[in-house]
């Protein structure tokens, strides 16, 4: 467990060993970055990668604070909404004015702005830390979300400020019209960010953060003022939830409130722990499932955020170092060459998981037509199985599902710790 | 005439109606190395904090080196070339052994706020945070997590955290609590040695500790010196016998 605890840990060294390691992962990022459209062609899927691509650079971001500083953010989306105002703004003035400024520099507009609020907001903010940090976040957030209605010139009231990317000067005669060239634009932003992020992380200030993060009195008697290492964090952070709100203005060509809602600042936050907030590339693994589940659950249920809700409880309680933490829980065995036994054990546990979560999901989707959607009667389709939900058969079988799954589980569960010991007992193979 | 490394004059603290810092007059010479002894609850630790600028002065006024530093915010005082320990092990947790001797090496090679350099390419920075490992026998756990650093591992990182900047006047708040005869020992040899040359304070409970390491001991009893002077000087001082009897002083 002693990897799981540290940000960068044992990472740090051998330096020749890590950095060949760290080029060869920014490679294959960049690669996989390319390569995707190619795989996944159609509408549904470009829309969804960009996407996917605009919530890693906001979550990276939002993790500068959380897991890299220790300040927990309930107003993040703040910066994220004003960096996408500024941004539309942006386009529009370019459009207008005809200003030599082509599409691809907009998200840089965006992180100004987010950048310019960060210093302003966190100047009062980040005096504090803790919950008082978190209680001023959210006061911030309501009000940000308040002025929309208010300062009407700016964000446009309700209906928010809308532009058209088409119509800005042309790059190498890319006009941007289809989402393939919005995805690559989205990216090329997303990795140069990434790598930003990244090498935020080995610099002084950003050792410094992991130390404020730790203990900030400490700190103090080593020559830094925890407000300011808080405070640079928090307008480093800004900026990139700025970049993050340009791409997604100019995504879907407008900016209005939603980009404020506490929803947005609430999913970032589950995002990043869900993905693991211990780890760099967490908040990435957190952003693609998170972003993945909003649009691909909701096809499948009309509750999905039921589900996302257990999702993150179970995160909390059972994994509270999130993926990225189950998966570096497991490197020693990697390194021991015990991980086939334990992967194998995984499966033998996974089918009877898998059936008694089946069976809970039947249970709430049963309750749920029968609760409130009543109207339409108790017949419904349940993974193309039709039933009825007002059937004893129905929620025998569920019920069957729950218990006889969890049954089996328990009775799999030893299978899965007899592998690790065996796997960690192995001697280690010598590197 | 030596320079005074760091000197105090009159300094007191109140907490509510409580006058736990009583006027202390206390200096300490340029390279002495300088024991505070007294019994529980006397303010030995109170004075670390106001010295080190984690709480400020009610009255009086500190010097470090001829320079005033009352009031001042500890960072600032770190800057300026002190810099403390403290009792109960106050390190970083989740860092690893060398990312937290480095965090102390930092500011003092002049890195500060950077966050446009690569830590790890700061050469001077590294060399120096290895030199602190080795000194410290903590090179073999340089990447562990400092919280699960056995006790006497964890007293040694607080220390190899303290004198990472290379400050000139070192606090140490009971270095050697909570040890066995031979971890206290090898603390003794390591204390004498990173104090070579540097002007060191340093509370102890541990009488051994204190006669074997200081060239001047300072008594401090419910708040006020009550002796001050050379190790044989102080052990037959009828006031210390009184205060170290459990007697009442008054």
């Amino acid at each position: 467990m002693t990897g799981a605890l540290s940000m960068r840990g044992a990472l740090a060294r051998p330096v020749g060993r890590g950095l060949v390691t760290r080029c060869g992962a920014g490679v294959a990022v960049a690669a996989l970055l390319v390569v995707l459209p190619l795989m996944f062609r159609s509408g549904t899927a470009l829309t969804m990668m960009s996407l996917m691509g605009i919530s890693i650079v906001f979550a990276l971001s939002y993790n500068m604070l959380f897991g890299q500083t220790g300040l927990l953010s309930f107003g993040h989306a703040v910066y994220f909404g004003l960096g996408a105002y500024f941004a539309v703004h942006c386009m529009n003035a370019v459009i207008t004015g005809g200003f030599p400024v082509p599409l691809p520099v907009i998200p840089l507009t965006g992180g100004l702005g987010g950048l310019a609020f960060a210093i302003a907001f966190g100047w009062v903010s980040t005096k504090r830390s803790g919950t008082a940090f978190a209680m001023i976040s959210l006061g911030l957030a309501e009000l940000v979300g308040s002025s929309v209605l208010i300062l009407r010139s700016f964000f446009g009231g309700e209906e928010g400020v809308t532009t058209d990317r088409t119509r800005l000067p042309r790059l190498l005669g890319v006009s941007f019209g289809q989402q393939i060239e919005v995805y690559y634009l989205i990216a090329a932003w997303c990795l140069l960010c990434m790598f930003l992020m990244y090498r935020f992380t080995r610099t002084p200030l950003g050792c410094m953060c992991n130390a404020v993060r730790d203990n900030a009195e400490r700190v103090q008697f080593v020559g830094y003022n925890p407000q300011v290492v808080r405070f640079l964090a928090f307008c480093v952070s800004g900026f990139f939830a700025g970049v993050a709100g340009g791409l997604a203005a100019i995504h879907f060509e407008i900016a209005n409130s939603a980009y404020f809602s506490a929803t947005q600042s609430g999913n970032v936050l589950l995002a990043t722990f869900i993905g693991g907030s211990g780890y760099f590339f967490g908040p990435v693994i957190g952003a693609v499932l998170v972003s993945y589940l909003q649009v691909m659950l909701s096809d499948v249920t009309e509750i999905w955020q039921l589900y996302f809700g257990l999702l993150f409880i179970a995160m909390v309680v059972f994994a509270p170092q999130g993926i990225a933490g189950l998966l570096m829980m497991h490197r020693p065995l990697w390194n021991k060459g015990g991980l086939p036994k334990v992967a194998a054990a995984y499966a033998i546990a996974l089918a009877p998981a898998l059936v008694m979560l089946t069976g809970v999901a039947l249970v709430i989707e049963m309750t749920y037509r029968l609760a409130v959607k009543a109207a339409d009667g108790p017949d419904m389709t349940f993974f193309t199985i039709a039933l009825t939900a007002d059937h004893f058969a129905a929620w025998l079988t569920a019920g069957t599902l729950v218990v006889g799954g969890f049954v089996l589980f328990r009775l799999a569960w030893p299978v899965v710790v007899a592998a690790w010991a065996s796997g960690e007992s192995r001697k280690e193979h010598v590197p | 005439m030596t320079t005074r490394a760091l000197e105090m004059r009159n300094i007191r603290k109140r907490f509510g109606s409580t006058e736990i810092i009583r006027g202390v007059n206390l200096s300490v010479d340029e390279r002495e190395r300088h024991a505070v002894i007294g019994p529980n609850g006397a303010g030995k630790s109170t004075l670390f904090n106001l010295v080190s600028g984690l709480m400020k002065p009610d009255a009086g006024s500190i010097s470090l080196g001829g320079n005033d530093i009352t009031g001042m915010p500890p960072w600032l005082i770190n800057r300026r070339g002190l810099s403390r320990s403290f009792q109960v092990s106050n390190i970083f947790h989740r860092m690893s052994v060398w990312e937290s001797v480095r965090a102390g090496v930092l500011w003092s090679a002049g890195e500060r706020y950077a966050f446009w350099r690569d830590a790890d390419n700061a050469r001077e920075v590294s060399a120096r945070t290895d030199r602190i490992l080795a000194d410290f026998d903590l090179s073999d756990r340089r990447d562990a997590p400092a919280g699960i650093l056995t006790y006497a591992e964890q007293r040694a990182l607080e220390i190899a955290i303290t004198v990472a900047g290379g400050a000139n006047v070192i606090l140490l708040d009971e270095p050697t609590a909570g040890m066995s005869r031979a971890e206290t020992d090898r603390a003794v040899a390591l204390i004498r040695r990173v104090s070579e040359g540097r002007t060191l304070m340093i509370v102890e409970h541990d009488m051994s500790v204190v006669f074997g390491l200081a060239d001047r001991i300072s008594v401090l009893v419910y708040g006020e010196i009550v002796a001050s002077g050379p190790p044989a000087e102080i052990r037959n001082n009828p006031k210390v016998r009184e205060a170290y009897l459990g007697q009442e002083v008054h």
